[in-house]
């Protein structure tokens, strides 16, 4: 299957996100953003922030309270299957059948994304690239580091061909060089014109790649710049600021720099 | 896309670790449990052609109709190889004679009690206990584990509904257990023809029903251990229920159903039976014997009335209105005796009627259980079931009776009437001549006409239709236990 973008919507969309869970936790407070294809978009914040809610919209593994979440222009949680057709997922902690090889995990997963016609070669291909060694491509997961099982996991999703996908803190528990190795690969994704959605805790990588950086705390979006606007800036001392300054979410005067980003 | 989620839940049971061992187990535990089984029919039958033997010879060896009796004994079920259920409880041989009723005795576990407190481990048994702890321990993290691993995440970022994939893990779970526990029970079966054991076309169609039977109770188990797993959010807790949902349904229920019932339904005991008989009876006799008290009082009155005639003729009268009065106290006293055998008889009907209402409620109750109601329907086709013991009961009183009936004409036929009478007379002359009738005679019987015992073999029908209730519960909790898992899982929070 061959990667399908729109060209009259972006791959990722939220659209005044919101999310209230039953014992009135506001999760997401009316979040909004676009990513293009070929477009990185780091979220960062701290825990609770509303990252993997966002994240869980997306996929819709739970129903927005308010707002929409769009994928390739299609509401999520009015056709999901049909949304979920177009987008990869990466969680933070890939498990996968630990009781399948790689080789059979890839298999498993290409398939049910739809994509029928690889053959063993294409799996070999797929984990050579991600920088798993041959001699791992048959053994079972069970065996694997954690380093190994998120490279399958990055495998899976870039097998399913999607125009967006979503890594839920994807280098945490990463080694130096298997997060390098992550970022490389993160690169060679984003000149594939696929839309990438990261949350992340790591600023240091998320400047690094990002096209597009915003900071959430509380359940809102309350910074959101382009690298360029980063470049000789220091993210650690602008996300502490931003973290401490709005410690309740709070807008400042002429509304949230999120709103005023792009 | 179904195809593929039924696949990989297939594997992920096959290739998981824990599947090698638990297999290794119930497949020895199956293979094992019939070679006993057909050890112990070859064993029984081997002891049922002998003494069936043994009571041919020793009816050929009898020279007197007079107090000709025999022994039926009770022929081995060959299914009892696969569920055992009430056979060694049950008596096996009863006496005809016509001076004893019907009961059976002497069963395997009266004769050997420490079978009767380490049961014997037949296919029944190890379904009930063995596979369905099987499906609960392969079953009871379908969903909840896939959560906390991340990978209902994993399988629901992509197009697939939630439907589908319920249906993929019962199916795929189904046949990941399922498939693989009957290869032991073919191997089992194929032991038959190795230890040449021949069923009839219908037990082999009750054995196929019995093997349905319990690939439905495995079924029920399978789909509750996804149930309990959609339902809960970590797989020790849906362990923790699963193990609970288990020992109710395979130990306490069961039991709790005949339990209630003996409180719902009180059956009296012998000695209240018999207690009861007593007063009764002492109270008839005691009315009767004060009525009968003044009743001669009466007569003496009436006797002291005519004592100044003392002519023949009111002699006669008085000795003809004694034995009017003694034919009518015997009469009466006759009609004591039957009123007292009649409420006998009237306690004894209400106690076997409180008896099958009680054992029909402990049946519907335990039946709650679909681990009662495949025990029920297991036995029943296998033959081993609490009717046995009635269906032998009744073939055999039946027997006796036709038994019974050909001795006494035979008796009256060969004058062979196990006493003999010696008639002394005495003619005018004083002369005495002595005669006797009944004397034993020494030569062989005439067995020819003799009825013979026939096995109340139960038919088809017999045995299967009182399993459909129990087959279409077992159904029903199967179906009603996918629908719950469908229903959790529908609204799971998979995050």
């Amino acid at each position: 299957m061959n990667i399908v973008y729109r060209t009259d919507a972006p791959a990722l969309e939220a659209v005044n996100l919101t999310k209230r869970y039953d014992d009135d936790v506001l999760a997401l407070d009316h979040v909004s953003f676009a990513i293009e294809p070929g477009q990185i978009y780091a979220l960062l914040g701290g825990n609770g922030a509303g990252k993997t809610t966002a994240i869980n919209l997306f996929l819709n593994f739970i129903e927005p309270t308010d707002g929409e979440a769009r994928i390739n222009g299609i509401v999520t949680h009015r056709e999901p299957l049909k949304a979920k057709a177009h987008v990869a997922y990466v969680s933070e902690n890939v498990m996968l059948y630990a009781n399948f090889t790689a080789m059979q995990n890839l298999d498993f997963f290409a398939r049910l994304g739809g994509q029928t016609s690889y053959t063993r070669s294409d799996y070999h291909d797929m984990l050579y690239r991600v920088g798993l060694a041959e001699e791992f491509h048959n053994k079972k997961l069970r065996e694997f580091s954690k380093g190994m099982r998120q490279k399958c996991g990055i495998a899976i999703a870039m097998l399913k061909n999607a125009p967006a996908i979503l890594l839920d803190e994807p280098t945490s528990g990463l080694d130096p060089k298997a997060g390098r190795d992550f970022i490389e690969l993160l690169k060679s994704l984003k000149d594939e014109n696929r839309a990438i959605l990261m949350s992340t805790h790591d600023i240091f990588r998320a400047k690094e790649v990002a096209d597009v950086v915003a900071i959430m705390n509380h359940g809102r979006l309350i910074m959101q710049k382009r690298a360029s606007e980063l470049a000789h800036q220091d993210l650690e001392s602008l996300y502490m600021q931003y973290i401490g300054g709005h410690n309740n979410g709070e807008p400042s005067e002429g509304g949230t720099d999120a709103e005023n980003a792009d | 896309m179904l195809g593929t989620l039924i696949n990989k839940e297939l594997r992920s049971i096959i290739l998981s670790p824990k599947f090698t061992g638990t297999f290794l187990v119930c497949s020895i535990l199956i293979l094992l449990s019939v070679y006993t089984g057909i050890r112990e029919y070859r064993i029984l039958k081997a002891r049922y052609d002998a003494n069936d033997l043994l009571v041919s010879q020793e009816l050929q060896q009898a020279t007197s109709w007079a107090h000709l009796s025999t022994r039926v004994y009770r022929e081995p079920e060959p299914l009892q190889i696969f569920a055992s259920g009430l056979d060694y409880d049950i008596g096996r041989w009863t006496a005809i004679a016509s001076d004893s009723g019907v009961k059976m005795k002497h069963s395997a576990y009266a004769d050997d009690p420490i079978f009767a407190v380490f049961r014997f481990l037949d296919f029944s048994f190890i379904t009930r206990f063995i596979l369905t702890l099987f499906a609960i321990l392969f079953t009871y993290n379908a969903v909840s584990g896939e959560r906390e691993d991340g990978m209902l995440k994993l399988v629901f970022a992509n197009s697939v509904s939630r439907a589908k994939c319920i249906i993929g893990k019962f199916v795929g779970s189904w046949l990941g257990l399922v498939v693989p526990i009957t290869i032991p029970i073919l191997l089992g079966i194929l032991l038959l023809s190795v230890y040449g054991i021949t069923l009839s076309s219908a037990e082999w169609l009750r054995l196929l029903l019995l093997l349905l039977y319990s690939l439905a109770l495995f079924t029920f188990f399978i789909g509750l251990g996804i149930m309990i797993s959609s339902l809960c959010r970590r797989s020790s807790v849906s362990f923790l229920i699963s193990l609970v949902a288990w020992v109710m349904l395979v130990m306490i229920i069961p039991r709790i159903g005949v339990m209630a019932a003996g409180h719902i339904v009180e059956v009296p005991r012998v000695t209240d039976i018999e207690s009861r008989l007593s007063s009764y009876a002492q109270s008839k006799w005691d009315e009767f014997n004060k009525a009968s008290s003044k009743r001669w009082e009466n007569y003496d009155e009436e006797s002291d009335d005519n004592t100044g005639d003392e002519s023949a003729e009111v002699a006669v009268l008085d000795e003809e209105a004694l034995w009017k009065i003694i034919e009518r106290e015997d009469s009466l006293s006759t009609e004591v005796e039957k009123d007292i055998s009649r409420y006998e008889m009237k306690l004894q009907e209400d106690l076997r009627q409180r008896k099958i209402r009680q054992e029909r409620l402990a049946y519907s109750l335990a039946r709650i259980s679909p681990v009662a109601a495949y025990q029920f329907g297991a036995m029943s086709l296998a033959g081993t079931g609490a009717e046995i013991k009635t269906r032998y009961e009744n073939a055999a009183a039946d027997f006796r009776n036709r038994f019974n009936d050909h001795v006494e004409m035979q008796k009256r036929e060969t004058g062979d009437l196990g006493r003999m009478v010696v008639s002394v007379a005495i003619d005018d002359e004083g002369n005495k001549s002595t005669s006797s009738v009944g004397g034993r005679e020494t030569g062989e019987l005439d067995l020819d006409g003799l009825p013979k015992f026939t096995p109340p073999r139960p038919i088809l029908a017999e045995a299967v239709a009182p399993t459909v209730i129990d087959f279409g519960l077992l159904v029903l909790f199967s179906l009603i236990v996918f629908a719950g898992a469908t229903a959790a899982f529908m609204r799971y929070d998979m995050r």
